[in-house]
This record gives structure tokens, sequence and C-alpha cells, in this order.
């Protein structure tokens, strides 16, 4: 039984579509991900859940409810914006608070509730501080908090860590799932960084154009690329023409779709039963932390392959190497 | 450590402009702090000036007279700006513009052409003075271009096109997204602008506020081009002490030109302290 | 997006407020007579013809070009060596320049007649001089504002840098790099400072008087001689700060065009 339901939605902005009929159904606790380039569409999507935006077409469920006519501010959906969006006149605590306040609770729900929450996203101490004297990540951890504290029936984020560095993102991150678990909030994240998708949703969508390019779990996506869209967009895919894959795996000819896509992580140099057989030559390579990247040639056509890290590498350029690959990671696209 | 950098060139390009600042600007103020310290005709260190003006309630009545219209037109001025300011930034961005360039020419239409085209509308037989005459209703017996109504009016057109200028970049330092998330979270747009966006813009309100007055304070062309040296404004009798031929009086212009300039360092620290109590995050 | 209706109002309100006294002058100048009617009697451009035949009028206007030009061209001059070097070399020195803007911005042109007539009025020196020296001083404000705008806009601090390590000597790297990127900012603020002091009364009319009469002062004198001709000055005042905002917003848009 899904929990939010969008039917066919379209929405166009000065005679451009933006959202051509789209459908997107989620089951209630589970963290789902927008992914996509900007000017995908997946923020236009996320700001219309919201009711931020009035689609021109379709209808959205919420809990069995039909909210397309509702008005944002009764629909019960809680949304963290890239620029976190505080209120710069209030304390941490009266930001968190506002939401209750609105709903006209008594003072002292308000204050447990604002009290739990603070706690749970880690801010005891700084309740008295304001905005501007947080660090970016805290400044996201209030914004979080002000959108949980009133136990909305969705949380949309839109791009909430994009603004952070590296290393806070992700801690974030890990931080930002265990308690959307511990709460069983349904969650929708839009980005377009496919590890932070990756590493934090039960499915992702993949958005391209105003259209789902493909949906699956994230190892579905990952491994699977259906279109080569999707294989650009997701990792260091090798995309290549059917010419280009019967050329590299010589005289191989029962090749159909048009293009073809393999990971660079799939070669290998162990021989594979059944597998296909390359001699490629080494046209550079590069480092790549615990990997090692090689640019490949064979007979003529150019391709990546990557293999951990080893201590002592002895590859040189213009070397020939041998590599295998499994037959089923040959991935065809549509 | 200044020093350190200075050289020739530094010194030739800084010295004349600090010159002319130092004869047209402290010099001048200078000699004005002086000569309200002197009796009439120059002579002695006393405080004769200061004491008149206290004493007299000419003078009180051109600093109430001063005060009230500035801050009337002040106050009518920023209500109306505030307002109209934010219908305008719901418009696109050409509309807005234009309405800018249109308020940036009309700031800079002010002194006695501005006086003059009140007289041409609502003077002794202006166009909508004949006009309401026509229609039966003498206006001239409720409004007079020549008294404190009519200074306010025209007070409020310089100061009407400087106010939307001052407020139009406040709004713009409202998020969209402050709004999008007080919907989220329940709250309508009345209770968004009394609790988010009225205390987020008031500071600069209220600082928008406090550079019309002073700017009000200190009109003299318009008032001087309507009334001549009759209406009992502090700019006129300043200007009347200062240069009139039969009853100059310049050390008590000089005192009352002192006693202006603190009125307006005073406004100007009240705005800042009010500032500061409003919005408890700025400090 | 739909907008309520009072939106419309509250722009109307102030848009008509701001244009019916112009619209009044401006009928007003080109009427033949209007004392009794509601509408002109009829239309000429007499008033017109009278104004621009006046060799007193043209006088004026010649004074109040100079007065204006010279003051802004003195300013321009002055200032923008010095708040180049200040805002370069002598970042400390900033802070201060900052409060002497705002206090000129604030100080009424009153006070500062006052004190100019207490302290040069008995020295002997032209007090026109003097007048010019005083508007140096009233269009400080715009002027910085325009300069350190500019100054920060071409990031002057890396310019200069470049242009030193490349050889060139800190004057010539000034004359050659720096001027000719800020030139057309600097324009825009010379031409509203023109147009301010074209516009202005207080320091003429305190500190020179009748006797040098300039547009604003001859403007005056007209006031209670014939309305019509002090309704063609007004437009003609009008015209010639359109003019000039028109300019300075094509300047403006030129600059900020993608290169």
């Amino acid at each position: 039984m899904s929990f939010l339901t969008i039917e066919n939605i379209k929405k166009s902005f000065d005679n451009e579509t933006v959202l051509h009929s789209l459908n997107l159904s989620i089951k209630e606790g589970e963290f789902i991900t927008l992914l996509g380039p900007s000017g995908c569409g997946k923020s236009t999507l996320l700001r219309t859940i919201a009711g931020l935006i009035h689609q021109d077409e379709g209808k959205i469920h919420i809990d069995g409810k039909d909210v397309t006519e509702v008005k944002p501010k009764d629909r019960q959906v809680g949304m963290v914006f890239q620029s976190y969006a505080l209120f710069p006149n209030m304390t941490v605590q009266e930001n968190i608070e506002f939401g209750l306040k609105m709903k006209k609770l008594d003072k002292e729900t308000v204050k447990q509730n604002a009290a739990k929450i603070v706690e749970l996203v880690e801010l005891t101490g700084k309740e008295k501080s304001y905005p501007r004297e947080l660090s970016g990540g805290q400044q996201q951890r209030v914004a979080l908090a002000r959108s949980l504290v009133t136990r909305p029936k969705v949380l949309l984020l839109d791009e909430p860590l994009s603004a952070l560095d590296a290393q806070i993102r992700k801690n974030l991150q890990k931080q930002l799932r265990s308690i959307q678990q511990e709460l069983n909030m349904t969650t929708i994240l839009v980005t377009h960084d496919q590890e932070e998708a990756m590493a934090v949703s039960d499915y992702v969508y993949i958005m391209n154009k105003g259209q789902i390019a493909q949906s699956g779990t994230p190892h579905e996506i990952y491994t699977r690329p259906v279109n080569e869209f999707v294989a650009r967009f997701i990792g260091n895919y090798n995309v290549l023409t059917r010419e280009e894959v019967s050329n590299l795996f010589k005289g191989e000819k029962n090749f159909k779709n048009k293009m073809y896509a393999i990971r660079p992580e799939a070669f290998s140099e162990d021989r594979i039963l059944d597998g296909y057989e390359i001699s490629g030559k080494i046209q550079k390579t590069s480092m790549l932390g615990n990997i090692t990247r090689f640019e490949l040639e064979a007979n003529h056509v150019s391709f990546i392959a990557d293999r951990l890290h080893k201590i002592d590498e002895d590859a040189q350029k213009q070397e020939t190497k041998t590599l295998y690959l499994n037959r089923k990671d040959v991935i065809p696209l549509s | 450590m200044i020093l350190k950098r200075m050289n020739g060139m530094f010194l030739i390009s800084i010295i004349p402009f600090f010159i002319l600042v130092l004869l047209f600007l402290f010099v001048p103020l200078f000699f004005m702090l002086y000569s309200s310290f002197q009796g009439d005709g120059g002579s002695g260190f006393t405080f004769k000036q200061y004491l008149e003006i206290f004493q007299n309630t000419y003078y009180h009545q051109a600093f109430k007279n001063s005060i009230i219209i500035s801050f009337f037109s002040s106050l009518i001025a920023i209500g109306l700006a505030v307002f109209a300011t934010y219908s305008i930034t719901l418009f696109s961005k050409k509309i807005q513009d234009r309405i800018l360039v249109f308020a940036n020419l009309t700031a800079n239409f002010a002194g006695i052409p501005l006086a003059f085209a009140f007289i041409v509308i609502l003077g002794n037989s202006g166009l909508f003075t004949l006009l309401f005459k026509h229609f039966g209703w003498d206006l001239l017996n409720s409004f007079n271009l020549y008294s404190w109504s009519g200074l306010v009016l025209i007070y409020i057109y310089f100061q009407l096109p400087l106010a939307v200028m001052l407020i139009y970049p406040v709004y713009q330092g409202i998020q969209a997204q402050w709004k999008e998330s007080a919907a989220l979270l329940g709250a309508s747009p009345l209770q968004f602008w009394l609790r988010i966006g009225g205390p987020i813009i008031l500071p600069s309100i209220a600082g928008t506020f406090s550079i019309l007055f002073a700017n009000a304070m200190g009109a003299y062309a318009s008032a001087f081009a309507l009334t001549g040296s009759t209406y009992n404004l502090v700019t006129i009798r300043i200007g009347a002490l200062t240069t009139g031929d039969i009853f100059a009086r310049p050390e008590l212009g000089s005192a009352i030109a002192t006693l202006l300039g603190v009125t307006l360092v005073v406004a100007l620290l009240i705005n800042e302290w009010l500032t500061r109590r409003i919005r408890r995050d700025l400090s | 997006m739909k907008k309520p209706f009072y939106h419309y109002i509250t722009i109307g309100i102030v848009l008509l407020y701001l244009l019916i006294p112009l619209l009044g002058t401006f009928q007003y100048s080109f009427a033949t007579s209007w004392h009794k009617t509601i509408l002109p009697e009829g239309f000429t451009i007499k008033w017109y013809v009278e104004l621009f035949g006046d060799l007193r009028f043209l006088k004026s206007l010649g004074r109040s070009l100079v007065m204006s030009l010279g003051a802004t061209i003195l300013t321009l001059v002055i200032m923008v060596p010095a708040i180049f070097s200040i805002v370069l070399y002598a970042p400390k020195l900033e802070k201060m320049i900052q409060s002497l803007i705002v206090m000129t911005y604030a100080m009424p042109g009153i006070i500062l007649a006052v004190g100019l007539i207490r302290a040069y009025s008995t020295s002997g020196i032209s007090m026109v001089l003097i007048t010019i020296g005083a508007y140096f001083v009233g269009i400080l404000p715009y002027m910085y504002q325009g300069t350190r705008n500019s100054l920060r806009n071409i990031n002057a601090e890396s310019l200069m840098e470049a242009a030193e390590i490349l050889g060139a000597s800190r004057y010539t790297a000034f004359q050659k790099v720096i001027v000719p990127n800020i030139i057309s900012g600097i324009l825009v603020s010379s031409l509203l400072s023109f147009s301010i002091l074209f516009g202005e009364f207080v320091l003429i009319n305190l500190l020179v008087g009748g006797h040098f009469e300039t547009v604003q002062i001859y403007l005056f004198q007209k006031l209670s001689q014939s309305g019509h001709i002090a309704s063609a000055i007004v437009v003609c005042y009008f015209l010639l700060i359109s003019i000039l905002s028109a300019i300075m917003i094509k300047m403006t848009r030129k600059k900020k065009e993608p290169v």
C-alpha cells in the first residue's frame, strides 16, 4: 500500500514543459531520492508535492487523502531547503518551536517536543544561538529539526547538503539516514550527487528532462542502467556504440542494441570462463585513491578499466594488458 | 604600518583631497560652532545665543514646526512606500525597473521647481483649486498650500521616491524560501509578516525613517520658494538670520544651525539604539 | 501569478502623486492663459520662445553649467586618485573616510552654508569659488560610492598587482589599467552629481545671492513674475534631468551586459 502517490503530474513554465506526466509511489517510512542533473525537474516535482508550485494536471495523495488542492500549510509536509531558510531573527529554539506554535499547542508540549528534537539532532547547548552564529552543518541540523518537530507525514529535502564540505556532508548523510529510520519518516531527497543518492536511499528515481529515466534500488540502478543517460550519469561507465563493442570483442556479431555500457571495475586480470578476452594498450594510468584507473585502447576503441590499487604497481605506458570480462557485464542500453 | 606603504605618489594623491575637506567641511563647521558662542557682532564668549533660543517661544515654534512637518511627511511617505514598494516587488523585473527609474527621476525633482509645480496645481489659482471650485467645493477653505499642510504635501513629494528607493533593497533581502518555510510550518501570510518578515525589515524601515526625517529637517529651498521667510521653520530662520539684510544676526543663526545639527545627530543615535533593541540577533 | 487589486492601488497612488504636479506644470507651460477655466484656453509655445530669447536666462544657464561642471570635474580629479590610494594602500583610513561620507550625506546644505559664510565671507575670496568648494563636499557621497563600487567591481587590487608584476610603475598602472576600467562607472556618478548640482539652490542663494544668477535663482526670481515662463523653466529642467538619467541608465546597462 503506497503512502504517497503522484499521478500524471504535468507542469510547464512559459510554454516549456518541466514535468511530463510523472507517476511516483512511495511506501510509508521509505527514503527515496530524486536524482538528476540541474534542470531535470526534480526540484519542481518536490515543490509540487509541497504545494509551493501548483501543477497543471495530475493528482497527489498523501496517506490516502487527496491533497491536490490543499494549501502548503495544511499538507503536513516538512521541507528542508538548500539555503536552510532559517529565520534570522529567531534563535535556534524559536526556529524549532515555530511550527509547533503555529499549531497552537500548549507551552509545555511545545517545550518537550522541541527539547526532544534538539537532542536528536545533537544541538543541545545551542538553543539560544542565532542562526548566523552557527556553522553550516549546525544550521543544516536546525533546519532539519525545524521540519521534523511537527512530525510531518512526508519530509522533503531539497539538496540539503550541497552547500557543505565533503567531510561534514558524509557525516550528515549518515545522521540523516539514522534519524529517518528512527522516526520511520517517509522522506524524499532531491540531489544531483549520485554518491549521496546511493548512500542514503531505499529507492532511487533518476530524472531527465522532466521524466523518470529509471527507478530502482541503488544496487539495481548502479549495476543495471537501462539507458544511455543513466549509464553516463551514474559513475564512470564506458558507454560504447554497437560498432565499438563488436570491434572491442573482435568478431562478436550478436550485438543487437545501439549502445552498451560496461562498468570499469568489471574488467578482470584473471581469466573468466566463457567471457570476453581483450588485449589493450595502456595509454594513461591515474591514481584515484584506492583504485588505479587505466585508459586503454584495443582495436581502435578507447575505454577505461579500474583495478584496486596495488602497492607494487608495475604497469607501464604502451604496455599491453590482457583483460577479461563476463558476458553479462556488457549491458545493453535502450 | 600605514606609513610603511606610503610613498610620494600616495601623499600627492590624498593631500589635495584632505585639504579641500578641511577647508570646506571642517573649517566652516568650526567657525559655525565658534560664532554660536559669540555675542552679536562677534564679540566675546557667551551662551547668550543659546539662552535666547531656549527662552524665545518664536524659536521653539520654529523647531516645533520643523519637527512636526518632518515627522509627518516622513511617516506618510514611509507608510505609503512600505506598501507600494512591496506591491512593486510582485511585478515583473521590467516593470520594477521602470518604476524605480521614475522614482529616481522624481527624487531629483525638488527645491524650487517642486515648490512651483505645487503652486501650479494647488496654489491660489492652481489647477485643482479651480477644478474643485468648479464643482462647488472651495478648496481654499480647508486647505492652504502656503501653510503647514501644503508644506507636508510638498515634503511628501520629495520623500516618497527616496523612501521607495531605500526600501526596495530591503524587500530584496526577504528570501522567498523564508516565506515558503513558514507556510509549510503552518503560518499564514499575515503570521509570516508579523513574526518573521516584519521583525527582519523593521530596523531598515526605522533607518530609512531617520534618513527621511533628517532630510526633511534640513530642507530649505521648497519652503523658501513657497513662503519666502514668512513660514517659521528652523532652516528658514537660519537663512534669514544669517543673510538677512536688516535683521541679520549670524551668531544666533549659527547657534540655531548648531542645534539643528545636534537634533539630527540625536535622531540618528536614537534610531541606532532602537534598531539594536529590536533586533537582538544583530548585536 | 495573479495579484490582488490593492497592489495596483498602492502603486497607483504613488505614481499619481509623483506625476500630477509634473503634468500640471507641463500643461501650464503650454497654456496661453489659464485663470478662470478648468482647461487652458489655448496652447502656445510662446513662453518657450520668450524664455530662450531672454539673454538673462541664457547667461544663467551658462553659469549653472560652468558651476556644476566645474565642481564635478574638480571632484573627479581630486577624489578618484585619493579614494583609489586609500582603498588600496591605506585601508585603515577607509573607516574614517566612510564616517566622513556619512557626515556629508546627513548634513543639510543650510548648516554648511552658515559655516562657510562665517568662515569666508569677510576673507575677500570670491564666494563663487567658495560655493564650488562647498559643492565638492556636497557631492562627495555620490562620487565616493561610485568610485568605491567601480574599484571593487574590477577587483582593483589584483589588477594593480598584476600590472606591477609585469613591470608597470604604480602611476602607469593606475593610468593605463585602473582608469580605463573604472571610467564608465565613475562617469555615471559624475552625471548624477552634475544633475544634483544643477538643481542646487540653497548654497548658491545663501553664499552668493541674487547678483550671480544661476538657473535656479533665475527661476526663483521668475516665480513671482510669470508663472508660464517659470513652468517652461521647470519643464526644461525636468527634461534635462530625464536626459541625464537616460544616459546614466544606458551606461549602467552596457556595463552589466556579459562580455
